[in-house]
């Protein structure tokens, strides 16, 4: 039995923000493979929780009319990587997605959740952050969107204002157009486990495939908040697609990020890692761009 | 109340609408969702099919289940009858330990139906979500394809496992394993569907510091809450003094514990238990519970515990039960606070706990020094090994209760007449008034050999009289439960040019944590199960155990065996490549062979002096030439991948039987009033087949079909002794039990048939389906009938025959374990992309078992070599004590090729020719990695886990 002091369920997206404001102590509750594991054994005893789980029109992914694609919070993990628009216009994101825990977890954890608790190691986070993902929430005084950088305020902390909640991310249509990305988790077993490093880039070439015209990659796992590496994307956009260029984008990187020295493993590591996966990410990226190298 | 459909029914489920789907489902019968990781969300045994999707059962609230659409592997079963999944999952034999069994069975019909012809990798994705550490995940992939074909065809068409001793019926074929159905189906098997609902909960209250004394301890307001029936201490527990380790009396283990102590001597230790109405008051209670501790300066090291004035984890009045030394009043004049309690050896175990030694013993043949001075190169490395947990999807638990003034104990336990000893100890009363039942065990892998948890929950349910039940939580069975000991193996090995090995000298130091369970024997088999594999005239060992205030250590799976196989064929191989010769021709040049006499034993005895025996049956020969021929040695395999670099390695692997002299096993076999029979096995069996093996030879000494023949076991009201299963003895020593149980059986059969049908005893024998037959006048009376003329009344009475086996012959396993790994040098990682063990088992009498506990024990070992490793903070706390972060390899984790091959040995010492199987399938993966890992990329990796990070540092990248 879970120790709680209350749970109050959510009727529409209008009640779960009156809920939020008469509440304001409570944490939010989506599918619950998060929130419920930190629960666990009497920890976070006596905790108001707010669900949002009931909120169908939260779920599924839509195209709108502009183009942009829009994620519904609540959409699981496999309804991610299974549904076509994703399949059709960024695809990394449904193959990060897919490497959360096994097909349990992927049925209840939601991109919601994964995004609000603003972990670096979530899997989603460092493609919604190289795709600059937007994020929706939706409060008393309306809707605000905000660039995903600036959601992630530090490690665990987002910008969640009193009375709002997260409804949808969107990767607006000039992010995800003529652009193919890669992602890969580093861990220490093959499945279930959490990430030592993420890794995700994404590349637009030019017409004829020779020039990088757009090249972002961000990271998880590298710092306490997903992070892009602004160094090496400064460094490679408009180079020619050369190994050579890759070879010093990846070695770039570490301009940029700061990861840290942990029991899972040392930021020798981390830092080695990440310029390894940087280069294997962005050859794969060219390579779905159908570019040479 | 919540409305749903479950299994096509409508149902309604009461509870809070925030409890857990799966306690709601469990309490309303739906017993296969079980629970393996406290709602974490890993093992997967909560798994249920909702709205027709895979989920964790544990991360659903109960009302978010109204008017769902729910299915439980109890929906797969037509009144009694399995379905064909279920069918064959027991055939593949992977229904073992089964905890979570049914639950796999729903998820893989699940995939059936929804793919009916589904790839490898479309398994494999299938069952990422699930655990399983009993049988492999590798012959989950044969289940789905005789699951097809029992489908498509109502047959099996593919051969399960290889058969073996042609003239016999049921031994050495795949049988259907006796408890399978019992097990896949979700019936009530286990401890915890034993539990009724009034039943009191006992919870512990541990200790947050590493060390310390308790200054003080006030109970009295938690004692107050309504539903409290007691709270034990150590100012209110009986002052007797035990160890927990399962083993023979008198146990080569210190007794150094009380059920509370004064010290406590490790996060986790107990301070108090607390027995009440329900897990919400005793949480409560805890929390009311005061406690003053006087914190002590803690060690978590051998080289912590060896150093000059290192603070003492035991250091009261230690007393001798025999073998007391001379000094011993002196000794004890050193002693200290009286807060410390007291250690009490059965016998002296060479212990100095002012040194903070538990146990030390050394030995050698030959001379060693003259051995070294032959040598042409010599090796002198040190190995280290982690603490590692076992990690069953069971936990541990225990349901006692008082019924006619007696102790009912249902128990998930590997030694259940070693239980019921240590209980009438504890409790003080004596064993008649003990009644232990050895329920299934979903898991147990040394750590049910242990008494960790039943000892104290018997005393509370004694004591207060409450039915009481306690189940450990996935942190405790880190932090409070046992561990495989870390060891630091040093080898010093010398050779000559042409391979020769001339001297080995193995220095262990193991970590036995703050109790001594096992603590001599688990660092002596580290050498007593892998020295007798070289043929070398002059070895010598040195092994020493220190008390440190870890998590406790005890038995695991291979016992000290892995940790001593990876020390000596790493440093095998390192002389090798000193030496410049090829690894495979060296361990040619040096193993044993049969008849080869086995000096080295003398001095390796359990505690006293070691049986010097031959080699006996031994396959390891051909297990080294088969696996040589199937991984291709000698060839370098070359990736297309240039940062993948490609290495091969193997190791010798041996184990034993049983312990000769010290184990002991009984049976009763008993001929029922209609011709059938019941035997009672002392044997427990984890899972691993041991009834099915007693059924098997009941059946095929009586020419008796299987379903005549039911076996109680484990029972300590019905059954006779037997030292329990551990040490590889339950195949070997309870099956021997069992056979002489039944010839006795067949020997009163046919003299009572003999009388019946008038004709001499030497003129009859038995014949199938289960009667007796004159081969001089081709009478024949079957066993319906003479039974029922022996038990009519005026009849010789009911045929009933004992055995009792003790012996002094050792049946030791051989093998031999490859590996092949793919070695990333940017990014360190680490692929096995083959595993092959090749076991010479004697006669395996469960072949498809056989195989599966071989890929279980293997997946563990390769978890142990790769990725496992309890981390400690600064003040001993387990960081990691979840199995997520713990790191316990998953099917993603399995290599890509993987298989297990049974060499073909008779034994004449084992029942039918049998000897043991899982723990010696522990023994390789560590070494044959580490060595395949150096063939790849260059680099020895000297310590467990072998990680990205240390090829990463050895290769000068980070």
């Amino acid at each position: 039995m879970y120790d709680m002091k209350a749970y109050y369920e959510s009727e529409s997206v209008q009640h779960a923000v009156e809920l939020r404001l008469a509440h304001p102590e409570a944490h939010i509750i989506a599918g619950g493979s998060d929130v419920l594991v930190q629960m666990r054994e009497g920890k976070r005893a006596g905790v108001e929780l707010i669900s949002i789980f009931m909120l169908d029109e939260l779920r599924g992914v839509t195209m709108e009319e502009n183009g942009d694609l829009r994620i519904g919070s609540l959409t699981s993990f496999s309804h991610i990587t299974k549904n076509p628009l994703i399949q059709e216009h960024i695809l990394v994101l449904g193959e990060a997605v897919d490497q959360v825990g096994g097909p349990q977890i992927r049925n209840i954890g939601t991109i919601g959740g994964n995004t609000c608790n603003g972990v670096t190691s979530a899997d989603s986070a460092s493609t919604l952050h190289a795709y600059e993902a937007i994020v929706e929430l939706t409060g008393p005084e309306g809707v605000r969107r905000i660039p995903i950088k600036d959601f992630y305020l530090k490690a665990k902390v987002v910008d969640i204002r009193p009375g709002e909640i997260q409804t949808a991310i969107i990767i607006p249509k000039e992010s995800h157009e003529n652009t193919h990305g890669f992602y890969i988790k580093y861990a220490m077993r093959n499945a279930l486990d959490i990430a030592t490093n993420g890794c995700s880039v994404n590349v637009r070439l030019s017409e004829d495939k020779k020039t990088f015209d757009r090249v972002r990659i961000a990271y998880g796992v590298a710092g306490p908040i997903p992070m892009r590496a602004p160094s090496a994307e400064a460094f490679i956009t408009g180079k020619e697609v050369t190994m050579e260029n890759i070879e010093l984008f990846a070695q770039k990187v570490l301009e940029d990020i700061n990861p840290r020295d942990s029991w899972r493993a040392s930021k020798a590591l981390r830092q080695h890692v990440a310029v390894e996966s940087a280069k294997r990410c962005i050859m794969e990226s060219v390579k779905r761009a159908g570019g040479v190298l | 109340m919540y409305r749903c459909r479950i299994n096509g029914e409508d149902i309604r489920l009461l509870g809070e609408p925030t409890e857990r789907l799966r306690d709601v489902l469990y309490r309303t019968g739906y017993l296969s969702v079980r629970d393996s990781d406290d709602a974490e969300g890993f093992a997967g045994s909560d798994t249920i099919i909702f709205n027709g999707e895979l989920k964790y059962s544990n991360f659903i609230l109960l009302y978010q289940a109204e008017g769902a659409e729910i299915r439980t592997a109890e929906g797969l079963l037509k009144g009694r009858e399995l379905n064909y999944v279920q069918k064959a999952m027991i055939s593949a034999g992977i229904v073992a330990s089964a905890y979570n069994a049914a639950t796999a069975s729903l998820i893989l019909t699940w995939l059936l139906e929804k793919n009916p012809y589904p790839s490898r990798e479309e398994i494999k994705e299938v069952l990422t979500g699930i655990f399983i550490r009993d049988a492999g995940y590798e012959h989950y992939y044969l289940a789905v394809k005789l699951a097809i074909e029992l489908r498509d065809t109502g047959a099996y068409q593919s051969e399960i496992a290889p058969s073996f001793r042609p003239k016999l019926e049921v031994i050495g074929k795949p049988v259907d394993k006796i408890d399978g159905a019992a097990l896949v189906s979700g019936e009530p098997v286990f401890v915890e569907d034993k539990v009724p609902a009034n039943a009191w909960c006992l919870h512990v209250l541990r200790s947050p510091f590493a060390s310390a004394y308790i200054k003080s301890i006030d109970v009295s307001e938690a004692e107050k809450l309504d539903g409290v029936a007691a709270i034990i201490t150590a100012e209110n527990c009986p002052d007797v003094y035990y160890m927990q380790a399962g083993q023979g009396n008198p146990e080569p283990s210190p007794h150094d514990r009380r059920l509370f102590n004064r010290k406590v001597r490790h996060v986790g230790d107990r301070v108090a238990g607390i027995v009440a109405r329900n897990k919400e008051i005793a949480y409560k209670a805890a929390s009311l519970i005061k406690v003053e501790y006087e914190p002590t300066e803690a060690i978590f090291t051998v080289e912590e515990a060896m150093a000059e004035g290192a603070p003492l984890v035991h250091n009261g009045p230690v007393q001798y039960n025999a073998g007391a030394p001379d000094d011993l009043e002196e000794f004890n004049a050193r002693a200290g606070d009286e807060r410390e309690g007291k250690v009490v050896y059965q016998f002296p175990l060479h212990a100095n706990i002012q040194k903070n030694i538990a146990a030390s013993n050394k030995g050698h043949i030959g001379d060693m020094e003259k051995g070294f001075a032959e040598a042409d190169e010599i090796v002198d490395v040190t190995y280290q090994t982690t603490q590692i947990q076992h990690t069953p999807l069971e936990p541990h638990v225990c349901y006692a209760h008082v019924e006619n003034g007696r102790l009912v104990v249902n128990a998930s336990t590997q030694v259940p007449y070693h239980l019921r000893r240590i209980c009438s100890w504890v409790c003080g009363i004596p064993e008649n008034k003990i009644h232990i039942i050895k329920e299934r065990v979903g898991g147990g892998y040394g750590s049910k050999q242990d008494i960790l948890v039943e000892e104290l929950t018997a005393y509370a349910a004694w004591s207060t009289g409450k039915p009481v039940y306690y189940r450990n939580t996935r942190e405790e069975e880190f932090i409070a439960n046992s561990t495989r000991h870390p060891m630091r193996c040093r080898v010093k090995m010398g050779g000559k040019k042409d391979g020769t090995i001339t001297a080995i000298f193995m220095e262990v130091c193991a970590n036995t944590g703050p109790y001594g369970n096992h603590c001599l024997t688990v660092p002596m088999n580290s050498c007593s199960k892998t020295l007798p594999l070289f043929k070398v005239d002059n070895m010598g060992y040195d092994l020493k155990v220190f008390y440190t205030n870890t998590p406790p250590a005890g038995a695991y799976q291979g016992y000290g065996t892995p940790k001593g196989t990876y020390a000596l064929m790493m440093a095998m191989a390192e002389l090798a490549e000193k030496l410049g010769i090829d690894y495979k021709e060296m361990v040619s040049k040096n193993h044993i062979e049969e008849g080869y006499m086995l000096e080295i034993l003398k001095g390796l005895g359990e505690g006293r002096e070691g049986n010097v025996v031959p080699v006996g049956s031994c396959g390891l020969e051909e297990a080294i030439a088969k696996g040589c021929e199937m991984i291709d040695w000698g060839k370098k395999e070359v990736s297309e991948d240039p940062d993948w670099k490609i290495g091969k390695g193997f190791a010798m692997i041996m184990q034993g039987s049983g312990l000769p002299g010290l184990d002991h096993a009984e049976a009763i076999a008993k001929l029922e009033t209609d011709g059938t029979v019941i035997l009672n096995s002392g044997g427990a069996d984890l899972g691993t087949g041991l009834d099915t093996i007693s059924a098997k030879i009941v059946s095929e000494v009586l020419k008796l079909p299987m379903d005549r023949i039911t076996v109680v076991s484990g029972d300590t009201d019905s059954c006779a002794f037997d030292t329990g299963s551990y040490a590889s003895s339950g195949t070997f020593f309870s099956g021997n039990a069992t056979l002489m149980a039944t010839n006795n059986l067949k020997e009163k059969i046919l003299a009572e048939a003999a009388l019946q049908l008038e004709e001499a005893v030497e003129d009859l024998d038995v014949r199938a389906p289960g009667e007796v037959y004159s081969k001089k006048t081709g009478a024949s009376i079957d066993y319906y009938k003479l039974t029922h003329t022996a038990t009519s009344g005026t009849g010789r009475g009911q045929m009933v025959a004992h055995g009792s086996y003790v012996t002094m012959a050792a049946s030791v396993p051989y093998g031999a374990h490859f590996a092949q790994v793919a070695v990333n040098v940017k990014t360190g990682e680490i692929k096995v992309q083959k595993f092959y063990a090749l076991q010479d088992a004697g006669t395996p009498i469960n072949p498809e078992c056989a195989l599966t506990q071989i890929y279980g024990a293997v997946m563990k070992s390769i978890g142990h070599s790769l990725y496992e490793n309890m981390v400690l903070d600064r003040d001993g706390k387990c960081i990691n004590a979840n199995l997520t972060d713990y790191g316990a390899p998953m099917i993603g984790d399995a290599p890509e090729d993987f298989k297990s091959v049974l060499i073909d040995v008779d034994d004449k010492d084992g029942p039918f020719g049998a000897k043991s199987i899982s723990e010696i399938a522990c023994n390789g993966a560590a070494p044959a990695i580490g060595i395949a890992i150096h063939d790849a990329c260059g680099v020895w990796v000297r310590s467990w886990p072998m990680t990205p990070e240390k090829i990463l540092k050895a290769l000068g990248k980070i």
